[in-house]
């Protein structure tokens, strides 16, 4: 079910973020590459300052810079000057290209623009180039990073590589997806989760390590941090692959199909019962007891639960997030008996394969505003503020952008201790 | 139907080719990084801050979706600029055309949210679809009460100085002088041209001029109501405050309606009192010219002794400069006041005569930022170790790392810096910058140098 009740034409305070902006956030988890948009100047612009304005960072992003002329005829020769300029100047170790609506529109074909730069100039033929196919008008923000984690594994960890890995591992890998629906401050929760199982995790894109708002950066227009090159290489050794989101899926069973590593998908982290799927996975996997760590958050989490399940129970919900956000955090409140009264994803990715007992729908904030009267909390990105102001409710921050509260990237709310903490921060933000 | 830019007054005089001069006549290169943004940015930096109309993307999600009510333009009254509205063009659109949609979204807005006008923004991908934004204005406009005004300024156009200028010919074209009623001038009143109440700057503004008898008629487009913008034609003096974006404008006005044009900025204690007794003397009253000199005396005075003590801490404190418009060469004078000291000073998005005055007002020691990328700034940061950095925010985290003291100016800051008022909000803010304890934490070699430990 999508869209029954929605009949207008326009968006009205829109959740979604570009594609584009989903393509830059998984880019930025890959460490030493660079991000080129094929677009005009504005599409960069506005992805930087969204995206500065959530983690408080400098974001680099680099564009092909489309003028008038490109649109006439093509953005071919932007695309392949781009590419030598950025690698000529800045000296990347990977380059990764994001379409937009406009180079979409008028069809640039940039795999061919790269191959017709590859003849002019052989000496860049070595360097890695990620093309993600991102038009603006397609999907959301899940979309674009999902399309761009896809293109960096077919890119980086494709066949070729297989043979050329000879390392001897003293932990056995495991290769995580994370979803941009998790944090920085949640990539890193799963990464100490599945270090306490013994495993050396792999992650891609790890934007725990590189917009996780550290001091030590350098002036570079380059991503300092996240996944290394060689470890796309170290892909095929991982003896599992763990993809977190629905939208993770496709990017996990890419790996394989092309590696032969077992692939378990995790559609939430939030909530008791998905976080028991995800360590009895790990458990099963690494044939190791649940650490003793683990087994007393997960007893506090059962006490928190048992402390507060009036409070919980009486609260009704209205919450518009991108789809894999939304399903974690609603599907985590319907399980310690709040009521969700709206639930509103930012694009169709994911829809018809999750359900929430209400039917979940694809709908933009104004109409949040118009349908969640009733409830007793909004849980929305920072831009629900309009709404949650008009109707004088309490307003949960989530996804992004995130700008007028602090902290949200650092946030946890996976796994046993996050999740607690999630339900700390709702009773707290109706109090 | 896209605006002719060879008919647009691209550039107020020749360009200049100076190092560090704003590159108004130059392409951004592919791949250089050169950071800046589209004619579709300009037009709604001018435009969006009218309060009482509906701002109408025609776009996919990329354009407003991720740009909506992120500028600190204040209101009054009505919020309702501050609603993110965009067609929100899909794949079906892209094959179909979304002159449909768009009508229909326009008469769905207008029910929804009875607005005083609509602004419809053509951008990049409805003007390669072949949409005809004028035309479904057009047919809009007949089946409503209000004006359907089409702004074309796809990105593609060119960077942001375009937007802003487009901007200004639709304001002139489609607003000013519709108003109904009397065409008379009115004595003592001038408009703001390029003044956009950021963090409320107006207001600081407002009071001084209040109490000299001059009549704000409406700020362009700060805080402006639509019937105010119509009968802006009224008004006895243009003042021309952001950049020279609007130039054109202002040149219009003058030729249709009579009215003068001066420049002039609300940045610091000097430049305020320089603006109101040029103010004065431009609307040719003698007693207001009296009255304004020993009024801006008594404001002055009471200013510098406010922030006297701000002063005392702030003095001969190293500052790198960068920013665009009319704070190019305003805060140079702003920064003089506090007794501080520019070791460099760049610019973006302003004009070449903006520059020029910058250079003029600093030190010639002070060095002009060439390279004004990201790595170029901090190149410069590196290089002179200053005590501070005054900048745009989109600086502001890549300056943190650099662990100095930085002043955001620009449109994400969320405190009035403009008139006396301001600059005592200024002072004090850079004040609490420039002394912050963190600073020297950030410092700190940790764990400690062995040396050190004894």
């Amino acid at each position: 079910m999508t869209n029954t009740t929605n009949m207008r034409h326009y968006q009205g305070n829109p959740q979604k973020n570009s594609p584009a902006l989903g393509a830059t956030l998984a880019y930025l988890g890959v460490n030493g590459l660079l991000a080129l948009l094929h677009g005009s100047q504005g599409c960069s612009s506005f992805i930087r300052l969204q995206l500065s304005r959530h983690y408080k960072e400098p974001i680099p992003l680099n564009s092909t810079a489309l003028l008038e002329d490109s649109v006439i005829f093509g953005g071919w020769e932007h695309l392949k000057k781009g590419i030598a300029v950025a690698a000529d100047k800045y000296k990347p170790q990977i380059i990764g290209v994001m379409s937009t609506g406009l180079t979409e529109t008028f069809g640039d074909d940039m795999v061919s623009a790269l191959t017709s730069l590859h003849q002019e100039r052989p000496d860049l033929v070595d360097l890695p180039v990620v093309l993600a196919n991102t038009p603006d008008y397609i999907g959301s923000m899940q979309e674009g990073y999902q399309r761009t984690v896809e293109a960096l594994l077919t890119t980086l960890a494709g066949h070729s590589i297989k043979a050329s890995v000879q390392l001897s591992e003293e932990a056995p890998s495991i290769a995580l997806l994370p979803g941009c629906h998790l944090t920085p401050g949640d990539v890193d929760e799963l990464k100490e989760i599945v270090a306490d199982f013994g495993f050396k995790p792999i992650t891609i894109p790890d934007l725990s390590i590189s917009l996780d708002g550290h001091a030590e950066l350098e002036a570079a227009p380059v991503v300092q941090g996240g996944t290394l090159l060689e470890d796309f290489q170290r892909l095929p050794k991982c003896s599992a692959c763990l993809s977190f989101g629905l939208s993770m899926e496709k990017a996990g069973e890419i790996l394989k199909k092309t590696h032969q590593i077992p692939h378990f998908n995790f559609p939430s982290l939030t909530g008791l019962k998905a976080t028991d799927a995800f360590i009895l996975t790990l458990a099963k996997i690494s044939g190791k007891a649940v650490p003793e760590k683990l087994l007393r958050q997960r007893s506090r989490l059962l006490d928190t639960l048992a402390d507060y399940h009036d409070q919980l129970g009486g609260l009704k919900i209205a919450i518009a997030l991108e789809m894999d956000l939304l399903y974690s955090l609603a599907s985590c409140l319907v399980e310690v008996g709040s009521e969700i009264s709206v639930a509103l994803a930012a694009s169709q990715g994911g829809i018809h394969q999750l359900s929430l007992p209400i039917p979940i729908e694809v709908g933009d904030l104004e109409e949040l505003e118009e349908r969640a009267g009733q409830s007793t909390l909004i849980i929305a990105n920072s831009n629900g503020r309009q709404a949650a102001g008009l109707l004088k409710l309490p307003h949960l921050r989530a996804g992004l952008p995130v700008f007028d509260r602090v902290g949200y990237p650092q946030k946890r709310w996976i796994g046993y201790e996050g999740t607690q903490q999630f339900l700390f921060d709702t009773l707290n933000s109706v109090s | 139907m896209f605006t002719n830019l060879t008919k647009l007054d691209l550039l107020d005089k020749k360009c200049m080719s100076d190092a560090g001069s704003p590159k108004l006549c130059m392409k951004a290169l592919p791949g250089e990084g050169a950071e800046r943004s589209c004619a579709y940015d300009g037009a709604r930096v001018v435009l969006m801050p009218i309060t009482d109309v509906a701002h109408l993307v025609h776009g996919p999600i990329a354009c407003a979706g991720n740009s909506w009510d992120n500028r600190g333009a204040r209101s009054s009254g009505s919020q309702l600029f501050r609603r993110g509205l965009t067609t929100d063009i899909m794949e079906n659109d892209v094959v179909y055309g979304g002159e449909t949609k768009l009508k229909e979204s326009i008469l769905e807005i207008a029910l929804r949210h009875t607005p005083k006008a609509i602004f419809v923004y053509a951008t990049c991908v409805s003007s390669v679809i072949g949409d005809d934004v004028n035309k479904v204005c057009e047919e809009a406009e007949k089946e409503l009460t209000i004006p359907v005004i089409p702004v074309n300024c796809p990105g593609f156009l060119g960077d942001k100085n375009i937007g802003n200028r487009i901007a200004g010919e639709v304001l002139f074209d489609r607003v000013i002088g519709t108003a109904e009623g009397s065409d008379e001038k009115i004595p003592l009143s001038i408009n703001l041209i390029g003044e956009y109440n950021i963090a409320g700057d107006i207001w600081g503004v407002i009071p001084d001029l209040q109490n000299l008898g001059i009549t704000l008629l409406t700020a362009i487009t700060g805080d402006a109501k639509f019937e105010d913008l119509r009968s802006a034609h009224r008004a006895s003096l243009n003042v021309l405050i952001c950049s020279k974006s609007l130039t054109n404008l202002v040149r219009k006005m003058e030729i249709k309606y009579g009215i003068p044009f001066m420049e002039g900025s609300f940045y610091g204690i000097h430049d305020t009192s320089e603006t109101l007794i040029n103010i004065a003397k431009a609307l040719k009253d003698p007693d207001l010219l009296e009255r304004t000199l020993v009024y801006v005396q008594k404001r002055e005075d009471e200013t510098r002794k406010t922030i006297a003590g701000y002063k005392a801490l702030l003095e001969n404190k190293q500052a790198i400069l960068f920013t665009g418009g009319v704070k190019t060469w305003s805060m140079v004078s702003t920064l003089a006041e506090l007794g501080i000291n520019i070791l460099a000073g760049g610019t973006q998005n302003s004009t070449p005569e903006d520059f020029q005055r910058m250079k003029e007002l600093m030190d010639p020691s002070a060095q002009i930022i060439e390279d004004t990328s990201s790595a170029g700034f901090l190149k410069i940061i590196a290089e002179k170790k200053p005590d501070l950095i005054v900048a745009g925010g989109k600086t502001k985290y890549l300056a943190h790392k650099t662990r100095t003291p930085f002043l955001d100016i620009n449109h994400g800051r969320k405190l009035p810096y403009a008139g006396y008022q301001g600059m005592i909000q200024f002072a004090e803010t850079l004040t609490r910058t420039v002394l912050s304890p963190v600073w020297g934490l950030l410092k700190q070699d940790f764990p400690p140098k062995e040396d050190e430990q004894a």
